[in-house]
């Protein structure tokens, strides 16, 4: 499969099973908004080693908060139940307990299975004692009084089994081509609802393979696709491509992801060959990894 | 299906307990098997024939017509339904209730919602004295659910009430929110003396400063937004309801008490 002169691989983007949340974080305005939701989804790039894999997803505008104040929705991604609520709990303690006007509400309701993880549950005993607590329509929310006034957060936070590590590959001529479509990627995936790109600006420069020479590490460098070993490994890469970046994207179900490569893909492939594009592939581990699978081929078809 | 109906055709000399009268007890009875019932009137059995004229065959619609304040316990335990009364409700409306909703278009005795746990309870007058309060000897009141009264209130509103709502869109008597332990009283009029009387948690939300003023042991904590007002006046909108369309407001006068207790409830004055 050919798209504006880039090759699309016949391959797979493997992806895992996953727990994530939607959390809503409001303030005075949309600026101290953003910074407590930059520090609550910060240094949350990759499972590996951050504990979960969390990014801003869009901004909300006052009538869409529950507060009515301008407000950022995040989506939180872990591996396992556990592991979300205790990454929401110190996340949400650290980062939006602290900053200064903010509430921080619930961005996704319960699910048939009835899954709930806290939300503020834990963060009243912050209040000492001076805690309140109110159930309005159901829902009950903590007061716990903080020296700027109040900070008002819903108790808990439903949550979803979710997919994560759903990515696509794209080689290009050079750095600046690669990274150039991965920016156009990104800026499309941006504008759908319930996926996010946890990495620094949605791109990773980084890809792993699944194990190591060493013992001690369980993921190390993607040599197959690294440019500068292409006459010392048995490399992916054909002679002109001279740098690949990956998109990964975390989302709320399979269909959502599917949606966000394919958006992704067209908008790197409108750049086209002429802009040094030349492939499309995906990281595939021949089914190790996971159980999601998504073929690029059958999504842009 | 209509309304299943029950017409009072003499206005009771004695107080008649009519918590059988719920979706949940008459369950699939027949219109014959409900008039065979007997309600316990006085010191007496009589029944339910005797007493109502019955009508209709929709058990979950529920309605009692020229109703007086002789009707006692009406929505006794419901969980279901709902039922309306066109004139007043006795003593116990609504008590135990869980579910539901209960219309009354006229007053209420004493004890309106009396440990009331869910559903809604509307009052189209003006209710007697411990609305969602707990039993005499009992200590804990209302612990969910909404009480709307579009009239005034008795004495000690809300007296031991846990959780739950009660707005008043007319004024609340005397000792209003008396050993209140946690939910909210809201109240659009006035408000009689010993305002949150031995009060330990919960809210008094009040839209004009008290006449009778403040007792001495509630301290004035200042002036503030508060974050969580807007969310419950948001929850207001969809009640029918002076509070739908109340100027949502949170700015206001906060006042920490009953200090001779614990000190945890707060009366809350708009601004």
């Amino acid at each position: 499969m050919i798209i504006n002169g880039v090759t699309i691989d016949e391959t797979f983007a493997e992806a895992f099973p996953m727990r994530g949340t939607r959390v809503i974080i409001t303030a005075q305005n949309l600026t101290w908004a953003m910074n407590s939701a930059q520090a609550f989804t910060g240094f949350a790039t990759s499972v590996i080693a951050c504990g979960c894999e969390a990014a801003i997803e869009r901004t909300l505008e006052p009538s869409e908060t529950p507060d009515g104040r301008p407000g950022v929705a995040c989506l939180i991604f872990a591996m396992g139940g556990k592991g979300l609520a205790k990454q929401v709990e110190t996340r949400a303690g650290q980062c939006v307990l602290t900053s200064p006007t903010s509430a921080l509400f619930s961005g996704l309701e319960m699910d048939e299975e009835g899954k709930e993880i806290a939300l503020g549950k834990n963060l009243r005993f912050f209040g000492d004692g001076y805690q309140i607590s109110k159930v309005i329509d159901g829902k009950r929310y903590w007061r716990i009084p903080v020296m700027d006034g109040e900070f008002l957060t819903e108790e808990n936070t439903g949550m979803r089994a979710a997919v994560g590590g759903g990515n696509f590959l794209i080689l290009a001529e050079s750095q600046p081509q690669a990274l150039a479509a991965c920016e156009a990627a990104v800026t499309a995936m941006k504008k759908l609802p319930n996926v996010i790109m946890p990495f620094p600006g949605g791109v990773v420069r980084s890809g792993s393979k699944v194990g190591s020479k060493y013992k001690a590490l369980n993921a190390s460098t993607n040599d197959a696709f690294c440019p500068t070993l292409k006459g010392q490994t048995k490399s992916e890469l054909s002679a002109e491509v001279e740098s690949v970046m990956e998109i990964v994207i975390d989302g709320l179900t399979e269909e959502d992801i599917n949606k966000a490569m394919r958006a992704g893909i067209e908008a790197a492939c409108e750049l086209g060959a002429e802009n040094g594009i030349r492939r499309i592939s995906a990281g595939n581990y021949g089914g190790k990894l996971g159980p999601f699978h998504f073929h690029l081929q059958e999504i842009m078809a | 299906m209509s309304a299943f109906t029950f017409t009072l055709k003499n206005p009771p000399a004695q107080r008649v307990d009519c918590s059988p009268l719920t979706a949940d007890k008459l369950g699939d009875k027949s219109a014959a098997d409900i008039a065979a019932l007997t309600l316990v009137v006085g010191n007496q059995k009589v029944r339910v024939d005797a007493l109502f004229e019955l009508s209709g065959d929709d058990l979950a619609e529920i309605r009692f017509e020229k109703a007086t304040d002789k009707l006692d316990h009406i929505g006794h335990g419901m969980s279901t339904g709902t039922i309306t009364i066109n004139g007043d409700a006795g003593a116990y409306l609504g008590q135990f209730m869980s579910g539901g909703s209960i219309t009354v278009n006229g007053n209420t005795h004493i004890y309106t919602a009396c440990e009331m746990k869910g559903g809604e309870i509307k009052v189209d007058g003006n209710a007697g004295d411990f609305v969602g309060a707990a039993r005499i000897g009992y200590k804990n009141g209302m612990t969910g659910g909404t009480v709307i009264i579009t009239g005034n209130t008795g004495a000690r509103t809300g007296d031991h009430m846990r959780r739950g709502m009660i707005l008043i869109e007319g004024d609340a008597g005397d000792y209003c929110g008396s050993r209140m332990v946690s939910g909210t009283i809201a109240v659009l009029g006035q408000v009689g003396k010993h305002l949150g009387y031995a009060m330990k948690r919960g809210t008094l939300l009040l839209q004009q400063p008290p006449a009778h003023g403040l007792a001495g042991n509630f301290n004035d904590c200042g002036s503030h937004t508060l974050a969580f007002l807007p969310l419950m006046f948001a929850s207001f909108k969809k009640l029918d309801s002076e509070f739908a369309r109340v100027e949502p407001f949170s700015r206001v006068q906060r006042y920490a008490g009953d200090l001779a207790g614990i000190g945890m409830g707060e009366i809350l004055v708009k601004i």
